[in-house]
C-alpha cells in the first residue's frame, strides 16, 4: 500500500484553518474585519460560552448575491484583490481568501446576506461542504454564525480553554478592532449579556471614553507629530498616572491593527527618566506611513507587519511621544480635567498625503512673547550693577531669556511656586523642576564634553569611605567632564581643585559628596547608562532643595529654564515638578458650577 | 517717661535705628524699638539680634523711663509730622501718646522688660579708630564675602588688628579682596576678628567719617561706640582659612590696562556669556589683550584692547562679573593683573595709586575647554 497519499481537500482545509482560526477569538476577528472591509457601519456581534457555541456577527455592509455567497466558501476565493500586485499597498483587512472557508471548514455555517434589502440567501454548510441553500427576507447586510466550532477538530477542541479564558481574548480581539475603527458603531454580547456598545466616535479619546470610561480618557495625552512622511497619533498615559491602572497597548500601522514591540519600546524610551524604574505606560498609537515601506503580508494573521526602514519609524514614534510628554497637558492635575469631545472627524488610515504637519508651536504653558512684551527685567544683568560699591545681594545674577513670559509667581512654604495659567493655578516644586532644568544641561555637557569650571581658591578635602571611593574611580572621568576637577590624595581622601557652577547656590562638597554616597550604594550601575545615572544623581544634589527661599530673580530664571527643558513637567525619579488645579474642578468646588 | 523733641531730631534717631529692626520676626519685640531716657536726651535702640544699634538724640526730658514700640509705625509718624516740637509720653507700661501741632496718636507697645538686653562689652580696653579709615577698609573689602551658607566663615570679612596696621580680607572661596591700611600704634592687643557684613555695612552708614570710633571685644561680641551712637554685633567664630598662603608670590606675566575701557570691553563680551558662569576667554599677547566668548546655544564674540603685557602669551578664562565687579572698587585709572599659568590665581592691583593702603584682589580662573 503507497505509504504517501495527497489529503482530501476537506483535511487540507482543516489545517489550513489552523493557521488562521486558532481559537474563536481568531475566528471573531476574522468575520468582523470581512464586515469592515463590507463597508459596514454598525456591526452586532453575538458570542455564546467563550464562542465555543455560537459565533455571530451582523453587519450592515455591502452584502452578497447568492453566486458571491457560495464562491465565498471557496478556499482563496476574495473580493478584495485580483491579481499579486494589488497586494502591494493593499488597504483592506483581508486579502488571502482564506479567512471565511477555515471557519467554515471547522464548524456547522450559516451566512446570511442580501445586497439590498428584501431578497436575500441563505447559505448552510458544515465541515467545509454546503448543505443548503434557501432564499430569505432580510435587510442589506451579512449576518455570519459558526455554531460549534472545531467541533470535527478534535485536536483543537482539546486545547481550546475555558469559557471565560475564550471570552476574554475574544473581548481584547474586539477591543482592538473597535480602537481601530472607531467610526464604525460596534455591539458585542455574550451570552445575552452586552459587553459593550460604542457609538461611532469621532476621537479615538471618545472611544475610549465609551470603552473604559472617562477616567481612562483623562489618563491619555494626545500624540500628534509628523515626521517626513511618518505620521504618528493617539494616546499616551501620562507619566504621574502610570502604574494606577492596568496598562493597555494598541498599535495599528496604516489602519491595521498590529503588534510591534519594536515600536512599542521606541515609544517607552521617550518616557526615560520621567518613570519610576519598572512601569510601562498605557500606548494608544496609530502610525500612518507610505503604503509601499512597510509589508503587510508576511502573517497570517496579519498581526504583524515588516518596515522597509524600521529605526526612521521608531525614531519618529519616540519623538511624538515626548512631544506629548514635554506639553503642559503631561502635568499631573488634581482633581478632574476636562477634555471636550471635539476635533476633526479623521478616519484611520486616511492618505498620508492628507495630513497637516502638526504645527510646532510652543506649548501653552510657556508661551512666547509678543513683538512689544518689554516687561523682563534689565536691571538684573550682570553688566548694570549699581556703580556704587554695594554690599553683594543675595540676589542671583539672573539673565532673563527674552521669548518666554514669565506670570507673577509666588512661593508656598519654601517649597512649591505657584502661579496662574489660562487652564487653572499652576504649582510647581522647585526641587524638582530644579533638577530638571540641571539633568538635561549636565546630559548636555556630558554628550559635548564641555562643562564650565572654576577653580577653587582653598581646594576643597573629601574622606570617603572604599566604596565611595570605589564610586568615584569609576566615574572619575565623568565627573571630571561636569567640571569636578579632583586630585586623588592618597586613597580616601580627595582634593578638589575646580567645581562646576550651576547656579548661585550651589554648595559644591555637599553636592560630590552625596552624589558619590549614592552611587556607593548603587547595585544595578549598568556602564552604557552610567553618565545618565550620574547627571541624575549630580542633578538630585546640586539643585535647590525644599525649604529653600527663593527670590523673585531665582523663580523667574527657574521658570525660564524650565521652560526650556524638552520635558518639563517631570523630574528625574518619575515624579511630577508641575500640578495643575484646573478652573472647572476650582469652580466645582466653590459651587460655581 | 515724658519728653520734648524736635521732629528733625526725632527722624534722624528713627532713620539710624530702622535699618536694624529685622522685617520678619517671630519675636514681636523685635520689631519694637527702644526708646529709654537718658542724662543728654532720649536713646533709642534696635535690634535683629545679630546686630543691635543705639542712638542718642537730644530732648527735654521731664521724667525718665523705657517703653517699646513698633518701630515701622513710629517713623511712618514721624515722616508725616507737621514742623512743631513732639511731646512723647508713656501711659502704662504700653502704651505711648504722641502730641505734635494739633495732631495726637495714641500707639500700643510692649513692656521695656521684654527688649533684649544688649551684648555687655567693656570699653575700657578698646582700640581706637577713625571711622573714615575703617569704612574705607569695609567699602573695597566686603562685596567679596561669600553668601552661600556652607562655610559661614567665608560669610564674614576678616579683620586683622596689629599694632601698627590693620587689614581686612573678603572671599568666597574664587575671588578675594584684601586691604590694608597703617594706624597709630595704639596699647590694644592684637586681634583677630570675624564680622557679618551686615553689621559692617552699618559701621559705614551710620558713623561720619572723621570720628574715632571705640571699638571693644566682649565674649563673642563686638561693640563700635562714638559719643552719640553704638553698635553691637555678633562675632562669627572659627579660624578663617590661611588666605595668606593663597595669595600668588610669583606671579610673572603683568598686564596694565585702562580700566574704563577694559570694563566696558568685559560689559560687551557679558552679553554673550552664559548665564550661569558668565565665563570669557582673556588671551594677552605683547600690547594686545583679545577677548572671546562662545556660549552653545547663543553665540560668540570677540574684542580686543590695546595694553602693556610683559611674559609669554597666556591664554585665560575667566567669571566676567568677578572682574567687573572688583574693577568697580579699583580707585584708580589703570589696574594691574599678574598671572602665572591657566589654572593659578591672578591678582588685580591699582596702577600708581598714592595712597597709604595698599590694595589687592584676587580671582581664580574658569577652565577653558578647546
Amino acid at each position: 500500500m503507497a505509504r504517501i497519499a495527497v489529503l482530501s481537500s476537506a483535511v487540507a482545509d482543516q489545517i489550513a484553518a489552523g493557521e488562521v482560526v486558532e481559537r474563536p477569538a481568531s475566528a471573531v476577528k476574522e468575520l468582523v474585519e470581512n464586515a469592515l472591509d463590507a463597508g459596514a457601519q454598525a456591526i452586532e456581534i453575538a458570542v455564546e460560552d467563550g464562542g465555543r457555541q455560537l459565533i455571530r456577527v451582523s453587519d450592515d455592509g455591502c452584502g452578497m448575491e447568492r453566486d458571491d455567497a457560495l464562491l465565498a466558501l471557496e478556499r482563496h476565493a476574495t473580493s478584495k484583490i485580483r491579481s499579486a500586485a494589488d497586494l502591494v499597498g493593499v488597504r483592506s483587512f483581508g486579502f488571502r481568501g482564506e479567512a471565511l472557508p477555515a471557519i467554515c471548514s471547522v464548524s456547522h455555517l450559516v451566512i446570511e446576506s442580501a445586497a439590498a434589502d428584501g431578497a436575500g440567501t441563505a447559505v448552510y454548510a458544515a465541515g467545509g461542504s454546503v448543505t443548503d441553500v434557501r432564499d430569505v427576507a432580510r435587510r442589506r447586510g451579512t449576518t455570519v454564525s459558526a455554531a460549534r466550532l472545531f467541533y470535527n477538530a478534535p485536536a483543537r477542541q482539546k486545547f481550546l480553554r475555558g469559557t471565560r479564558s475564550e471570552w476574554r481574548s475574544v473581548l481584547e480581539a474586539m477591543t482592538s478592532i473597535a480602537l481601530n475603527r472607531r467610526d464604525v458603531r460596534f455591539s458585542l454580547t455574550h451570552d445575552g449579556k452586552v459587553a459593550f456598545t460604542l457609538p461611532a466616535a469621532r476621537t479615538l479619546r471618545d472611544r475610549v471614553a465609551a470603552l473604559w470610561g472617562a477616567g481612562a480618557a483623562d489618563r491619555l495625552l494626545d500624540v500628534e507629530d509628523v515626521r517626513g512622511a511618518i505620521h504618528v497619533s493617539g494616546l499616551a498615559e501620562r507619566p504621574s498616572d502610570v502604574g494606577t491602572a492596568s496598562r493597555r497597548t494598541f498599535l495599528s500601522v496604516n489602519g491595521r491593527v498590529v503588534r510591534d514591540t519594536g515600536i512599542i519600546r521606541a515609544a517607552e524610551a521617550a518616557y526615560r527618566s520621567t518613570l519610576t524604574a519598572g512601569l510601562r505606560p498605557s500606548l494608544l498609537l496609530n502610525v500612518i506611513v507610505p503604503a509601499e515601506s512597510v509589508d503587510v503580508n508576511v502573517h497570517p494573521a496579519k498581526a504583524e507587519v515588516r518596515f522597509r526602514d524600521r529605526w526612521i519609524v521608531e525614531r519618529a514614534v519616540e519623538d511624538a511621544v515626548r512631544r506629548a510628554l514635554g506639553t503642559f497637558d503631561a502635568s499631573a492635575s488634581l482633581g478632574v480635567r476636562t477634555w471636550s469631545p471635539g476635533g476633526a472627524w479623521t478616519r484611520p488610515g486616511a492618505d498620508v498625503e492628507l495630513l497637516r504637519p502638526a504645527s510646532r508651536e510652543m506649548d501653552g504653558l510657556f508661551q512666547p512673547v509678543s513683538g512689544e512684551e518689554d516687561d523682563v527685567p534689565f536691571a538684573a544683568r550682570p553688566g548694570d550693577m549699581p556703580p556704587e560699591p554695594a554690599f553683594p545681594a543675595l540676589v542671583a545674577a539672573t539673565e532673563v531669556a527674552m521669548d518666554v513670559i514669565v506670570p507673577p509667581l509666588l512661593q508656598l512654604r519654601r517649597t512649591y511656586i505657584m502661579f496662574e495659567h489660562d487652564d487653572g493655578v499652576v504649582l510647581i516644586d522647585q526641587h524638582s523642576a530644579h533638577e530638571r532644568v540641571l539633568y538635561e544641561r549636565f546630559m548636555g555637557m556630558l554628550e559635548r564634553g564641555e562643562a564650565p569650571s572654576q577653580r577653587l581658591l582653598f581646594p576643597l578635602t573629601l574622606h570617603l569611605t572604599p566604596a565611595e571611593g570605589e564610586a568615584f574611580e569609576a566615574n572619575r572621568t565623568l565627573l571630571a567632564t561636569l567640571g569636578f576637577e579632583v586630585e586623588g590624595f592618597g586613597g580616601s581622601t580627595l582634593l578638589v581643585h575646580s567645581v562646576p557652577m550651576p547656579h548661585p547656590r550651589f554648595d559644591a562638597e555637599r553636592c560630590l559628596r552625596e552624589t558619590l554616597a549614592t552611587l556607593a550604594g548603587d547595585r544595578d550601575a549598568a556602564a552604557h547608562a552610567r553618565h545618565e545615572r550620574l547627571a541624575a544623581t549630580v542633578a538630585c544634589k546640586a539643585a535647590v532643595k525644599a525649604g529653600d527661599e527663593l527670590s523673585q530673580g531665582e523663580m523667574r530664571a527657574l521658570f525660564v529654564s524650565l521652560a526650556e527643558t524638552r520635558l518639563p513637567a517631570h523630574d528625574v525619579h518619575g515624579r511630577s515638578t508641575i500640578v495643575q488645579l484646573s478652573w472647572p474642578e476650582l469652580e466645582r468646588r466653590f459651587g460655581r458650577q | 517717661m515724658r519728653f520734648t523733641i524736635s521732629r528733625e531730631k526725632l527722624q534722624e534717631g528713627l532713620a539710624a535705628v530702622a535699618a536694624s529692626i529685622p522685617a520678619k520676626t517671630t519675636l514681636p519685640v523685635l520689631a519694637n524699638i527702644l526708646i529709654e531716657t537718658s542724662d543728654k536726651g532720649i536713646r533709642l535702640s534696635g535690634t535683629d539680634l545679630d546686630i543691635a544699634v543705639s542712638t542718642e538724640v537730644a530732648a527735654d526730658v521731664e521724667t525718665v523711663g523705657a517703653i517699646t514700640v513698633p518701630a515701622k509705625k513710629l517713623s511712618e509718624i514721624a515722616r508725616e509730622l507737621p514742623p512743631s516740637p513732639v511731646k512723647i509720653a508713656a501711659s502704662g507700661e504700653q502704651r505711648i501718646t504722641l502730641d505734635c501741632g494739633r495732631s495726637h496718636f495714641k500707639i500700643l507697645g510692649l513692656p521695656r522688660d521684654e527688649f533684649p538686653a544688649f551684648p555687655s562689652i567693656r570699653f575700657s580696653e578698646s582700640w581706637r579708630i577713625r571711622s573714615g579709615d575703617l569704612q574705607k577698609l569695609i567699602s573695597h573689602t566686603s562685596f567679596a564675602v561669600s553668601t552661600e551658607e556652607s562655610r559661614p566663615i567665608l560669610n564674614g570679612v576678616l579683620w586683622e588688628l596689629k599694632p601698627d596696621v590693620m587689614r581686612m580680607v573678603a572671599t568666597n572661596g574664587h575671588r578675594l579682596a584684601k586691604m590694608e591700611l597703617p594706624i597709630k600704634a595704639t596699647g590694644a592687643p592684637s586681634a583677630d576678628l570675624i564680622v557679618p557684613p551686615k553689621a559692617l555695612e552699618q559701621i559705614r552708614r551710620l558713623f561720619p567719617a572723621d570720628e574715632e570710633l571705640e571699638i571693644a571685644r566682649g565674649e563673642n561680641h563686638l561693640g563700635f561706640r562714638s559719643p552719640f551712637t553704638a553698635v553691637y554685633t555678633r562675632l562669627i567664630e572659627g579660624p578663617y582659612p590661611p588666605y595668606d598662603q593663597v595669595i600668588p608670590k610669583d606671579n610673572d606675566r603683568v598686564a596694565i590696562a585702562d580700566k574704563v575701557a577694559l570694563t566696558s570691553a568685559l560689559k560687551r563680551m557679558s552679553v554673550i556669556a552664559s548665564d550661569q558662569t558668565h565665563r570669557i576667554r582673556l588671551s594677552f599677547n605683547s600690547g594686545m589683550l583679545r577677548f572671546s566668548v562662545q556660549t552653545p546655544d547663543l553665540g560668540e564674540a570677540t574684542d580686543e584692547l590695546a595694553l602693556r603685557y610683559t611674559g609669554d602669551q597666556l591664554d585665560i578664562g575667566f567669571n566676567a562679573s568677578y572682574l567687573l565687579e572688583i574693577l568697580r572698587y579699583m580707585p584708580t585709572d589703570e589696574v594691574r593683573f599678574t598671572f602665572k599659568a591657566p589654572e593659578r590665581a591672578a591678582t588685580v592691583q591699582p596702577e600708581g595709586w598714592n595712597d597709604s593702603a595698599t590694595y589687592l584682589c584676587l580671582v581664580m580662573p574658569l577652565r577653558l575647554v578647546d
